[in-house]
């Protein structure tokens, strides 16, 4: 026990630390190169606290959910093409699942910046598109998985192959599903926002990248911290206690 | 009921391989067919042809210029993979040899970095270093470190703890158990490590590259978004694709199955 709280104690010390450190070099550098936290903590309140700035984090988070609800939709619809139909397996698994899973982000983004008006569509399109891959993998994989002899028994049970996947093969698929959702929700807040970068006039990506050409470091700091923070409180409240509930199934 | 089931395989896979690889091949075309219609109504800043992407892709492959950017590129990912595995992999270790400080390594900075956002890196270093070579190789290092230390860690907990007994019991050398059993026992890990990494550092390199970099391919997508060249934006992505996929399909791939199924046993 004791080294467990020692540990804990080093943890938070190099949380302190790491913020002594930065408050002493922030003074030594000029602010637009590195501001002070408390500038920059101060800015992160302001963030979450006026109604201009508060718009952009839920502009950002309302893409980030529709997004990954539609790559989970589009991506598993293709999961489920392969699975059902088997001569399908080829297009999905040797055409379409290698060129999204290796189309460069950007490739996207600049693609729905040339094809699309600036606003909410070019935006969700990239978050999309950049999405698809991860759930589509992962899907397929939990399709893959599927115990046969449990899919026989539920033959036997009934031929309606509604009920079927109703009952059987979506509760089967939940930790897959699961996954698929996790991973999509790191990938949506970390690499995803680049859709904001090129494509659109609101939203975390659009104001980090104002902040950082106009050398606004305080706010360019503050909007990553802004992003850390939402991509650990979802990731707390709601995707860690989704996990527990269907775990213990 | 089984017996039939095992004799039907062989014949009913073959058959339904032929139709698979057909259905692929006519969907290949049937792509190709839709992207020339689509491009005869659309103007050709918007959708160049196949034909004009193909001509821009020989092009491409022909010219030193393109190549060079092709290079850069690389050169970028190969670097940033190379640091950030060996940061990563550092930050796994600590806490197995120094417990203490595995609430500090697993609890705060594996998540902080984890959280991280790519873009943030790239913008805040090019706040830092400047257009360069080296703002490209930080950006995606920062990325990447993440996924080796999750990786790694991963691989460290699940040594078989009854082999390191062993091991112990022959040497009391910690380097010695090092070399000899734990960097083997972890050679799986590795290989799937360095193999996510690559995915990965190809979708944040192109970003690092349009925005910081002075080369690379992205730099050369940037270039063509101001000129409206969007063929050039095409090729530079189909020649991502390609180089990507054959990449993880016949390089990585079979390197890592030969590697699990060496160390599986």
């Amino acid at each position: 026990m004791p080294s467990k709280l020692s540990g804990r104690l080093l943890g938070e010390g190099l949380v302190v630390a790491v913020l002594i450190a930065w408050l002493v070099l922030g003074r030594g550098l000029p602010e637009f190169i590195l501001p002070g936290p408390v500038a920059v903590a101060r800015r992160l309140f302001e963030l979450f606290a006026t109604p201009e700035f508060l718009w952009h984090v839920v502009t950002s988070a309302w893409r980030v959910l529709v997004s990954i609800t539609a790559a989970l939709l589009i991506g598993g619809g293709l999961a489920f093409l392969a699975y059902g139909v088997p001569w399908l397996d080829g297009v999905v698994d040797e055409r379409i699942k290698p060129v999204l899973n290796s189309f460069p982000s950007i490739g996207w983004a600049i693609l729905a910046a040339i094809w699309f008006d600036p606003g909410h569509f070019g935006v969700i399109f990239v978050e999309v598109a950049i999405l698809i891959p991860f759930c589509l993998i992962n899907i397929a994989e939990g399709l893959r998985n599927i115990d046969r002899e449990l899919m026989e028994m539920g033959r036997s049970f009934t031929r309606h192959r509604a009920r079927i996947l109703w009952r059987l093969t979506l509760p089967l698929l939940v930790p897959y599903g699961l996954s698929a959702t996790r991973i999509a929700y790191g990938i949506a807040w970390k690499i995803a926002l680049v859709a904001e970068l090129l494509g659109a006039p609101s939203g975390l990506g659009y104001l980090m990248l104002r902040a950082q050409t106009a050398a606004d470091s305080t706010t360019f700091l503050a909007t990553c911290f802004a992003i850390v923070l939402l991509f650990v409180a979802g990731e707390r409240l709601v995707i860690v206690p989704l996990e527990r509930r269907f775990a213990q199934r | 009921m089984s017996e039939t089931g095992v004799a039907l395989a062989p014949s009913l896979r073959q058959r339904g391989l032929g139709t698979r690889r057909f259905a692929a091949h006519l969907f290949t075309l049937l792509f190709l067919a839709a992207w020339q219609t689509a491009s005869l109504i659309a103007p050709s800043y918007l959708l160049p042809g196949p034909v004009p992407t193909a001509q821009r892709l020989w092009v491409f492959i022909t010219s030193a210029r393109d190549l060079g950017h092709l290079g850069a590129s690389l050169y970028h990912v190969a670097a940033a993979i190379a640091i950030s595995f060996v940061i990563g992999s550092l930050l796994a270790l600590i806490p197995y040899y120094v417990p203490v400080l595995r609430f500090a390594i697993e609890r705060r900075i594996g998540p902080f970095l984890n959280a991280f956002s790519a873009i943030g890196w790239t913008l805040v270093s090019i706040m830092w270093f400047g257009v360069s070579p080296l703002t490209v190789i930080f950006a995606i290092s920062a990325v990447l470190v993440p996924f080796a230390l999750v990786n790694m860690a991963a691989g460290l907990a699940n040594l078989d703890l009854e082999i390191m007994e062993m091991a112990g019991s022959f040497t009391r050398r910690k380097w010695r158990m090092f070399v000899r059993v734990i960097v083997p026992s972890l050679y799986p890990f590795i290989f799937a490590t360095l193999r996510i990494m690559f995915g990965v550092a190809w979708k944040v390199t192109l970003t690092a590259e349009l925005f910081g970099g002075n080369n690379g391919l992205g730099y050369m997508i940037n270039l063509a978004r101001q000129e409206f060249d969007t063929a050039t934006i095409f090729a530079a992505i189909i020649i991502i694709i390609a180089f990507v996929h054959s990449m993880d399909r016949y390089v990585l791939g079979p390197l890592q199955a030969n590697v699990s199924r060496h160390y599986a046993g």
